[in-house]
């Protein structure tokens, strides 16, 4: 098994320590020079042992599902953890998960789930239908902070319950009809919940584990750590070194062993972009988690197969503070909107196939195509900011752009702040924090534009609207609108039909693009580096993988290349 | 008696005053130091002269062009955003020249003064001094400026200073070092014993042997501090684009480095351009200003 920090020399080296100290020292010179050796490196190691190395982006926040909130932790939850339902890999359409089949009322109200009879926790204790009680119920402790609970308010009673209303967690639709029925009802025909099941705010977790290490609802005990987690996923964790490698290993008593073909996948948190294309380069990873925007056209011109760009459920954009008093005008907000040239941001800044956008939600999900309001129109821009007293700019004060500390954020806001100069003649200051710290001043309302982006849980336009729902954990801009919540929280989920629900999503969504409390910019795409060596890795648009079905297969144009470099 | 007393002091004032002369003889002699200091002087005109020079605006962008090589119109070629390098590298001179001196200058007079004073006094001023410098040196001077930052906000002046003021801890201790010894040696002593006062000696013997030190530490602190206000901004404490310098030119750079190479080398070649002068400077005032050989 290989570290992170000292790629595979030891191995070869070692051969030579007889020879002589000049002589092994030579050799150890030449092994640097050439690259620690060819065919030793953490990719041929890994096909050949059938181990995944996966570059992961940053160390995760926290494997606890009901504390998460973030991509990175995905990637590592999914793989040690396992809901009700799964995704197709390709149509993101829903197969059984830990349960194997499941009924749906006429009204689309009651969900009935029948789990799997051999469906078993890592440590070998049954996996039965009240953990999924216990542990919705735990999720819904108030104590324990959990920022995605309002995925699990379609049921019913759910928020009544959270907010303290209901006190008797049994008027909750949540029932273990027995061991291995569970009945989940919902306040209205949701048509996104069974996707919700695959997302890790609905995981189940291990009671006796949790009970081990702490209280139910109290954040940042030891259940998580190496050697405590219990999961019900294809894999369970084996090794945690902090800031180097998360590694997992395949899990014997999954349900589906017999199908897993990988027997590790190895984590690696590559915060740095360009270090982790080099590493990529080198072999030492299978998937990387990003690729700079520069080295796009290069890999584009060598026709490289490794490269992957695809279509992203998410949306980049800027959140308005509107309670500064010079961003609380809409006609200003709308200004700025209408001065970010978006079609030379993504052509020549981010370049990876973005599109931008327009409005909050990505276009063409589930068919709903968000509304356009505005275009790039700077002279529109300068009418409105003359309207909300700001002639030719002057007078508007020097306003910050906040981001956290990364380059292609830096870039972004580089760009802009020379649009808005040269369109509004307004002065803009650019201000990074480091990624905690960012958290913390925008949660806080200490910012006045701050950068933000937001990928699909699931595929639905509700997803992007509700971010900007009064009391929204994700708001963060002091925008309310009591409309627009009624829209969102009453109107839509008690939509007859699906064209009346897409056309009730419209009417909110122009309600948001008029007032404009965040300004869009574009909609991502997921680019990674693969290896040919990765198969059944298809991609989908909320970027995630399968693990259970993921093999590697080294093929012969890969080890050719792998002896030219 | 009182006579001959004042008639030899006159002598020592007229020979102290020809240090500098023969100091500029002797630099005059060393080609490297005369190369560094007219690369250092084009430096300081250009810098200064760079907002009426500058072939285009530092921050006009041109996304359109983005990158590209060095060409006829762009002499050293543009970065990303579709701006001039040359005209970049100019105005991060400035920033980074200025940092240079400005941090230095206020590393020197206090670590000057600071050591010179509990070196000459010694005893019990000296010890509490040292300590004072032992207790900041132990503090992590990023900490003290990040705090620094936080509280006084982000002034490009108070950037200057704050980084002046954590570097003047290792010169106080060699000026400190050098006082010691030479406050001890017999032609101090025989100074003293010709009657001169305790300033005449500092500023006639003590302070010109104490200058060659002095001089290398300071040209090996302008580069360190260029380097640390790369750093900070770097963090987002120091300068905010569309400003620049040259670390920050630099640290850019070496993101693209394989795609866009000028990116990296231009302001790199400016940045050890200015270091090698100054190292050359620097070696060459202090072997000229050294008494000790300017008397063979």
């Amino acid at each position: 098994m290989k570290t992170f920090d000292s790629p595979s020399c030891s191995k070869t080296t070692s051969g030579n320590i007889h020879s002589g100290f000049s002589y092994g020292l030579l050799t150890l010179i030449l092994l640097l020079l050439v690259g620690c050796g060819t065919s030793e490196n953490n990719v041929s190691n890994g096909n050949r042992d059938s181990i995944l190395h996966w570059g992961n982006g940053t160390e995760p926040q926290s494997l606890d599902p009901h504390i998460a909130t973030g991509v990175p932790e995905h990637h590592i939850i999914t793989s040690v953890m396992e809901g009700l339902v799964l995704k197709d890999r390709k149509t993101l359409g829903p197969i059984p998960g830990i349960a194997e089949s499941w009924t749906i009322s006429d009204d689309g109200t009651v969900y009935t789930f029948k789990l799997r009879k051999n469906a078993k926790w890592s440590n070998g204790d049954p996996h039965i239908a009240q953990d999924y009680v216990w542990s919705w119920w735990r999720a819904m402790q108030p104590g324990l902070g959990n920022l995605y609970v309002y995925m699990l308010f379609p049921i019913k009673n759910a928020q009544k319950y959270y907010e303290g209303e209901i006190k008797d967690f049994a008027d909750v639709g949540i029932k273990a009809l027995d061991n291995h029925t569970l009945q989940v009802t919902l306040t209205n025909a949701t048509p996104y919940f069974l996707q919700l099941l695959d997302h890790y705010s609905t995981f189940p977790v291990h009671q006796a584990t949790i009970e081990k290490f702490g209280t139910a609802d109290q954040r940042g005990t030891r259940w998580t750590y190496e050697g405590n987690l219990v999961g019900n996923g294809a894999f369970r964790l084996a090794d945690w070194k902090i800031n180097r490698r998360i590694v997992v290993e395949k899990n014997p008593l999954y349900w589906d062993a017999t199908n897993v073909r990988l027997n590790k996948i190895i984590f690696y948190p590559t915060e740095n972009v360009t270090t982790e294309e080099r590493m990529f380069r080198a072999g030492q990873l299978h998937v990387s988690n990003d690729i700079p925007a520069d080295k796009i056209s290069v890999y584009k011109e060598k026709r490289d197969p490794s490269l992957r760009l695809a279509p992203y459920l998410g949306v980049y954009f800027y959140r308005v503070n509107i309670n500064q008093p010079h961003l609380a005008d809409k006609r200003v907000r709308q200004a700025l909107a209408m001065s970010i040239d978006r079609d030379q941001l993504t052509k020549n800044i981010v370049k990876a196939g973005e599109t931008p956008a327009y409005a909050i939600t990505p276009p063409g999900t589930i068919g709903y195509q968000p509304p356009r309001q505005f275009n790039f129109d700077p002279e529109a821009a300068r009418q409105l900011l003359a309207d909300a007293g700001y002639l030719n700019g002057e007078g508007f004060p020097t306003t910050e752009i906040l981001y956290n500390t990364n380059e292609a954020h830096r870039k972004i806001a580089v760009a802009i702040q020379q649009m808005w100069k040269e369109h509004l003649n307004i002065d803009i200051q650019l201000l990074n924090q480091e990624w905690k710290v960012y958290l913390a001043s925008e949660s806080a309302g200490q910012y006045q534009i701050s950068r933000a982006g937001w990928i699909g849980d699931y595929v639905d336009p509700n997803n992007f609207l509700d971010l900007f729902l009064c009391d929204g954990g994700n708001n963060r801009t002091g925008w309310c609108n009591e409309e627009f919540d009624r829209l969102i929280l009453e109107v839509a989920p008690k939509a007859k039909t699906h064209e009346e629900r897409l056309a009730i999503f419209t009417q909110a969504e122009n309600i948001l693009l008029d007032e404009m409390p965040m300004l869009p910019i574009y909609i991502y795409a997921s680019k990674r580096l693969i290896h040919p060596s990765v198969k059944n890795y298809d991609s989908n648009l909320l970027d995630q993988p399968s693990y259970r079905d993921i093999y590697l297969e080294s093929p012969i144009e890969a080890a050719e290349k792998d002896t030219n470099l | 008696m009182a006579e001959p007393v004042k008639d030899m002091t006159k002598e020592f004032e007229e020979h102290g005053s020809s240090l500098w002369k023969d100091a500029w003889i002797k630099l005059r002699k060393n080609h490297m130091a005369l190369f560094g200091l007219s690369v250092l002087v084009i430096l300081i005109f250009s810098s200064l002269l760079t907002p009426w020079i500058a072939p285009y605006s530092y921050e006009a962008q041109n996304l359109d062009l983005g990158a590209t090589a060095p060409s006829m119109a762009h002499w050293l070629g543009t970065d990303i955003f579709g701006r001039d390098m040359l005209t970049r590298i100019m105005y991060g001179g400035r920033v980074s020249l200025m940092v240079g001196f400005i941090a230095t200058a206020v590393a020197l007079v206090i670590g000057i003064l600071w050591g010179a004073t509990a070196g000459f006094f010694g005893g019990r001023i000296d010890a509490l001094m040292m300590r004072i410098v032992d207790i900041l040196y132990a503090l992590p001077f990023m900490i003290f400026i990040v705090l620094l930052m936080v509280v006084f906000g982000r002034n490009i002046l108070l950037l200057f200073l704050a980084i002046g003021a954590v570097e003047w801890l290792t010169m106080a201790r060699i000026v400190r070092g050098q006082v010691m010894a030479l406050r001890n040696l017999e032609f101090v002593e025989a100074a003293n014993s010709l009657g001169l006062s305790q300033w005449t000696i500092i500023r006639r013997h003590i302070i010109p042997n104490t200058l060659g030190p002095v001089i290398v530490y300071t040209t090996l602190t302008i580069p360190s501090v260029m380097l640390l206000e790369a750093f900070l901004s770097f963090l987002g404490l120091g300068i905010q684009p569309p400003e620049s310098s040259w670390g920050l030119l630099i640290n850019y750079g070496v993101e693209t480095m394989e795609e866009y190479p000028w990116l990296l080398m231009f302001p790199g070649i400016a940045l050890s351009l200015t270091l090698f002068a100054l190292n050359f400077l620097g070696d060459g005032l202090r072997d000229a200003l050294d008494p000790r050989t300017s008397k063979d």
